[in-house]
């Protein structure tokens, strides 16, 4: 039974980020992850880390963006932390090796993204996410942090009210095993999969989410995510909205820039939640599957230069010439925003268990997350919980035998199981497809009553549902089928919470209620765990400086 | 749009041989090579073992041969790829040991091999500490270069040597090494070109540029390996420490080239493995010196114009680096 | 029509055979060769490109200073290497310059990017035209199964053949052309081991075996290459890939000069068949009797 100090469940760029602050103060720390890391999900991330690194920035400019880009609901302490903290995480990378574009005298650059009123958006060429997560990984392997590749946590051991390790799964084995821990820190990624299509990678399945709610750690907004304007058809692959930053235009069928009649002043280059939801009412209003993205008039050269990676995926996966003719887009499920509710160091309030990344909560996006923000959270917050966790002290784990025998019983009961006449893939598709069309960039009262009863039937049907595929080595039909029960639990939860919240801010838009309610929704939706259905209550928003105002770009 | 996989299926712990398993499905008209796998595995056959993240040409986890040809299951369409039958063949990497169907051994076919290179960067400790590295950007550029890696593996798999030598630390890994050779924040470069010039390392690639046509990043590898290896020459590091021939191999070649300005492949033998290694070839060497076909070392004639070639020579070797 | 000669150091050198044989080739199909004899060895992929590209430059500088817009090659790597730094200086405007100023100038010359590398190979297809050394052809080598051997430098990398991919199956189209049959095999393109003979004698040995064995497996009668690197190996190698492997081999390897030679009515004598270290017995004796 391995033990560690501190096990990092996820190593993905807060995961690893979590685990050499984890290391650095002398912890046994060691990484659990579904994927090798290298593959993880915040390696496709294109637009930058944003942090005051230019002259004419500051931490607190970027913190009024930040507050504004999350119509208010960002927690201003969470949020005046990030953005302090965000030019060290930066340099840190630098010193580690990222290669961020220079200025002309040899100092870090910096674009801007959707919604900055400063280019603050530290970037490597079109990948920024990989080059950090290779370079996080570098100083995993310098630092020789264990990991455990390939493994998928499936419950967590909780003793006394404190978590004491997980359960996981060896996919190349199909052995069960517990882990122990002082501390575990989820890092597993958020739950963009719960929506079809979906720009998200596979393994973004809210598994930690999932696991941290059934737990007893409160989720909260979940109501807030935000879909991505371009989405190219088919997959839900995403092009990055540096084309947007750069200049392109999103047009109807009548060749208008529909963006500006939601955003006078920015245009396409607003927050992306005022990008997708403007896409979104044309192309329901329009009964069309598609809007236009518009690059002919772009110098073709300079984009190959400046976005290589994502000419390739135009020419080869849209099909299209940029230069002759338009690309079909439409908004997909990128990130979002909810999560763990966590303090700034990542503690859930189950004692022992700590989060960050995408499947945590900080309050710094509040109902619309920043482009470039992600990444600064991240590190940022990625950096706290380590330390945290590398403080926490031993815990009994007296039942531990028992409570792994209790989890290879539940496995061993479903791949037993006849499977039925229906597969986990089929509900995973359904429950996708209603979440795009009820709990999408625009919903309303009756679709979200549509919904519940939908997740609540496809609950059922996956209770009757099992798996096919009775083998122990690299059982992924196992692996898919434990991700959806994450997935319906995530629906559930977002479903509920986009019930709750009973007003339109940011990135959750109500056609029943259109109108930004300060008076009563300056505050976080909270969902708690019981078994008839998430108990939803209110926490206040802190406001410490930033007076809400109205949210025009 | 149907379309025919023909998918490897091979399970080695549960014995047999690996077979060729056919799907027909209908997919939609853009449809990837993943979307097909994804169909296989939710609809048809749960047993089906393969790898898959990012679905966006970002992360290498789904690299496979497809059609023989290696590329990402997830940038490759359908449409495109099936043949006049409607036929797409599916396979693993090819030197790699299968796991089960198309998961494969990455771990030591290439996480290892990259481990080998100290993938970290080793500074010098001389910036300071709140500030970034005060760098031209045109330093970088090859350094992003490189790192547009996303060790898909697909130069190990196309590359001449690996299949004879899987051993050979291979276009992948050296390339990572490549990455802190030419970042000028690191100062371990010395130490970096010796630890990769020893046996199975650069000195033993035979630059055929497979690894360029086979990289789908547009990285050229081999480019990348024939650069470090000019720069450990340039630093008067010519080979490791237990492969001396192979310094002594570009001296002989170079001072013969400076000398009469062609090559003279006599005393080339003769430098590269002494007189006692060229005994035991004594076979092949008589035969080769009765028919005229061993150059007498240092019999080498001057070529007209060695005196321009010499200078050449002496005029680069003075040039700064 | 004429062309600027670059021999290289190996046909004169340890495949003797070379020269000659494509000196009395070239004269047959009426190829008026100027050799430049004053030019030096381009570097074989060995030196670095910092004394290498200069003596390129210098190369074809020397062939511009002729008259001459290409220079031909018979050796695959030399192509390859000539090939790649003829690209680099005709495109890098600044490049060349700077060449030419600091190493160049104080002989009176420059390279002004005029130039262009071709392979004898690449020359009968696309300049002398294989129509016409079809009706050069005296002797059809009828019967005589021939493996093309390429040698990685004139295939790799794509800027080489010039957006002419074509030139990836003009050694077939030559076997075809002096009436001799083609017997495919999948190390056609791959590499034969030379450049790691001195780093891993071992890894070279084998990639011989391997591509002559497989060649000699689909029924070859031999082998023919446009490289005398790959010669060097796969001819002068082989005793010692038998030695390693444990098992004969016993493939001949032909240059392709000799090749066309013979089909052009040459006798194994005129074209020094009998320098390999392979016996060529076979090849000779199978030609003979088609006279």
């Amino acid at each position: 039974m391995p033990k560690h100090s501190v096990l990092i469940v996820g190593a993905g760029i807060s995961g690893m980020r979590a685990a050499l602050a984890a290391k650095e103060r002398g912890s046994d720390v060691a990484l659990i992850s579904k994927v090798h890391p290298l593959r993880t999900a915040g390696g496709t991330s294109q637009g930058g880390v944003n942090a005051a690194v230019r002259d004419g920035d500051s931490a607190e400019l970027h913190a009024t963006d930040t507050v504004r880009g999350g119509d208010y609901l960002a927690d201003q302490d969470a949020v005046a932390l990030l953005t302090g903290a965000a030019r060290r995480a930066v340099i840190t990378l630098d010193h580690w090796g990222v290669p961020f574009n220079r200025d002309a005298s040899g100092r870090l650059d910096a674009r801007g993204l959707s919604g900055a009123t400063r280019p603050r958006a530290c970037f490597v060429d079109d990948m920024t996410g990989h080059a950090v997560v290779q370079v996080l990984h570098e100083q995993v392997l310098k630092a020789a942090i264990p990991t455990y590749d390939e493994w998928m946590v499936t419950k967590l051991l909780v003793e006394d009210g404190a978590c004491v390790g997980v359960v996981a799964l060896e996919l190349a084995s199909g052995k069960l095993e517990a882990f122990t821990a002082n501390a575990v820190v989820l890092a597993t990624g958020g739950c963009a999969r719960v929506y079809e299509p979906t720009g998200a990678a596979y393994g973004v399945t809210g598994d930690g989410v999932a696991l941290a709610y059934r737990a007893g750690a409160p989720l909260t907004d979940m109501e807030m995510v935000q879909f991505h304007p371009l989405g190219i058809k088919g997959s839900g692959m995403i092009l990055t909205d540096a084309l947007l930053g750069l200049g392109a235009h999103l047009v109807n069928g009548s060749g208008e820039r529909f963006a500006l009649k939601h955003a006078p002043t920015l245009g396409e280059r607003a927050p992306r939640d005022v990008v997708a939801r403007a896409a979104e009412e044309e192309i329901v209003s329009g009964r069309v599957e598609f809007v236009a993205l518009d690059l002919r008039h772009l110098n073709g050269d300079d984009l190959k230069l400046k976005l290589p990676l994502t000419s390739n995926i135009i020419k080869t996966q849209a099909g299209v010439d940029p230069a002759k003719d338009t690309i079909p887009v439409r908004p997909v499920a990128h990130r979002t925003m909810g999560g763990i509710r966590v303090d700034s160091d990542g503690a859930t309030g189950v004692a022992g268990l700590y989060a960050t990344g995408g499947c945590a909560a900080t309050g710094v996006h509040g109902a619309s997350g920043l482009a470039g923000n992600w990444l600064t959270e991240a590190l940022v917050f990625g950096e706290r919980a380590g330390l945290a966790a590398a403080q926490q002290p031993a815990r009994s784990e007296k039942g531990i035998d028992a409570k792994l025998t209790e989890e290879r019983n539940r496995i061993a009961k479903i791949m037993d199981k006849p499977a039925g006449s229906e597969r986990a893939g089929v509900i995973r598709s359904e429950l996708g497809r209603a979440m795009r069309r009820h709990v999408g960039p625009v919903r309303d009262a009756s679709g979200l009553q549509e919904a519940a009863k939908k997740v609540s039937e496809l609950s059922a049907r996956y209770r009757q549902a099992g798996v096919t595929n009775k083998g122990q080595r690299y059982n992924y039909e196992l692996a898919a089928f434990l991700e959806v029960e994450s997935l319906l639990t995530v629906g559930e939860v977002t479903v509920a919470a986009a019930g709750f919240r009973e007003e339109s801010r940011g990135a959750h838009v109500r056609q029943d209620r259109p109108a930004r309610d300060d008076a009563k929704w300056l505050a976080h939706s909270v969902a708690s765990f019981r078994l008839d259905g998430p108990a939803m209550a209110a926490k206040p928003v802190v406001i410490t400086k930033w007076k809400p105002e109205g949210r025009r770009y | 749009m149907q379309a025919t996989f023909k998918v490897h299926r091979y399970d080695p712990e549960a014995g047999g041989k690996p077979t060729s398993q056919p799907y027909t499905l209908d997919l939609p008209d853009d449809a990837t090579i993943l979307d097909g796998l994804f169909k296989i595995r939710d609809e048809l056959d749960g047993t089906l073992a393969f790898r898959a993240s990012c679905n966006r040409g970002f992360c290498g986890e789904c690299t496979l041969r497809i059609n023989r040809g290696g590329r990402l299951a997830c940038m490759t369409r359908v449409a495109t790829a099936k043949n006049k039958d409607g036929e797409i063949t599916v396979e693993p990497a090819r030197f790699a040991r299968v796991l089960k169907d198309l998961v494969y051994d990455v771990d030591r076919q290439l996480w290892q091999k990259i481990k080998a290179v100290e993938p970290w960067l080793q500074p010098n400790g001389g910036v300071q500490p709140e500030h970034e590295h005060i760098v031209p950007d045109e330093q970088l550029r090859a350094v992003r270069n490189a790192m547009k890696c996303y060790y898909c593996g697909l130069c190990d798999d196309g590359c001449s040597v690996i299949p004879f030598d899987n051993t050979f630390l291979g276009p992948a890994a050296l390339t990572k090494a490549y990455r802190f050779i030419a970042d000028p924040r690191d100062h371990a470069q010395a130490h970096r070109l010796r630890l990769v010039g020893e046996p199975k390392g650069m000195w033993d690639c035979v630059h055929c540029y497979e690894a360029d046509e086979h990289c789908p990043r547009g990285i050229d590898p081999t480019a990348r390996i024939i650069d470090i290896r000019e720069k450990a020459v340039a630093m008067g590091i010519k080979s490791g420490a237990t492969n001396p021939q192979v310094a002594r191999h570009y001296d002989s070649f170079a001072a013969s080239v400076k000398k009469t300005g062609w090559l003279d492949e006599g005393r080339l033998a003769v430098e590269t493995w002494g007189m006692t290694r060229l005994f035991g070839l004594l076979p092949v060497a008589w035969r080769a010196l009765r028919r005229g076909k061993l150059p007498i070392p240092y019999l080498h004639r001057k070529r007209p114009g060695a005196e321009r070639i010499s200078e050449i020579f002496k005029k680069a070797e003075r040039r700064p680096s | 029509m004429k062309v600027a000669f670059y021999p290289g150091c190996v046909s004169r050198g340890g495949c003797p055979e070379l020269y000659p044989s494509a000196v009395k080739v070239a004269a047959q199909l009426g190829l008026e060769l100027e050799e430049l004899t004053d030019v030096g060895c381009n570097g074989a992929g060995v030196l670095s490109r910092e004394v290498s590209d200069p003596i390129n430059a210098r190369t074809f500088a020397k062939a511009e200073q002729r008259g001459l817009s290409t220079v031909m090659t018979i050796c695959s790597t030399c192509t390859g290497v000539m090939g790649q730094a003829n690209i680099k200086l005709r495109e890098d405007a600044a490049y060349r310059e700077r060449i030419n100023r600091e190493y160049l100038a104080d002989e009176g010359l420059a390279y002004r990017g005029t130039v262009a590398v071709k392979h004898l190979l690449w020359i009968l297809h696309e300049e002398y035209g294989l129509d016409r050394l079809k009706a050069a052809v005296k002797r059809p080598l009828r019967g005589l199964k021939v493996s093309p051997f390429y040698g990685c430098y004139i295939r790799r990398p794509e800027v080489i053949v010039e957006g002419k991919p074509q030139r990836k199956q003009y050694l077939e189209r030559i076997i075809e052309a002096v009436g001799a049959e083609v017997v495919d095999f999948g190390g056609k393109g791959r590499c034969c081991g030379f450049p790691i003979l001195a780093a891993n004698e071992t890894n070279s040995m084998a990639m011989v075996a391997a591509h002559t064995g497989e060649a000699k497996s689909k029924g070859a009668d031999c082998m023919v290459t446009p490289c005398p690197l790959c010669h060097l190996n796969l001819d002068g190698g082989q005793p010692k890939a038998e030695a390693q492997k444990g098992a004969p081999i016993g493939l001949p390897i032909l240059h392709l000069p000799q090749l066309i030679g013979l089909s052009l009515g040459f006798s194994s004598e005129e074209l020094q068949l009998k320098r390999h270290i392979v016996t060529t017995r076979t090849v000779s004796e199978k030609v003979q009797l088609l006279t």
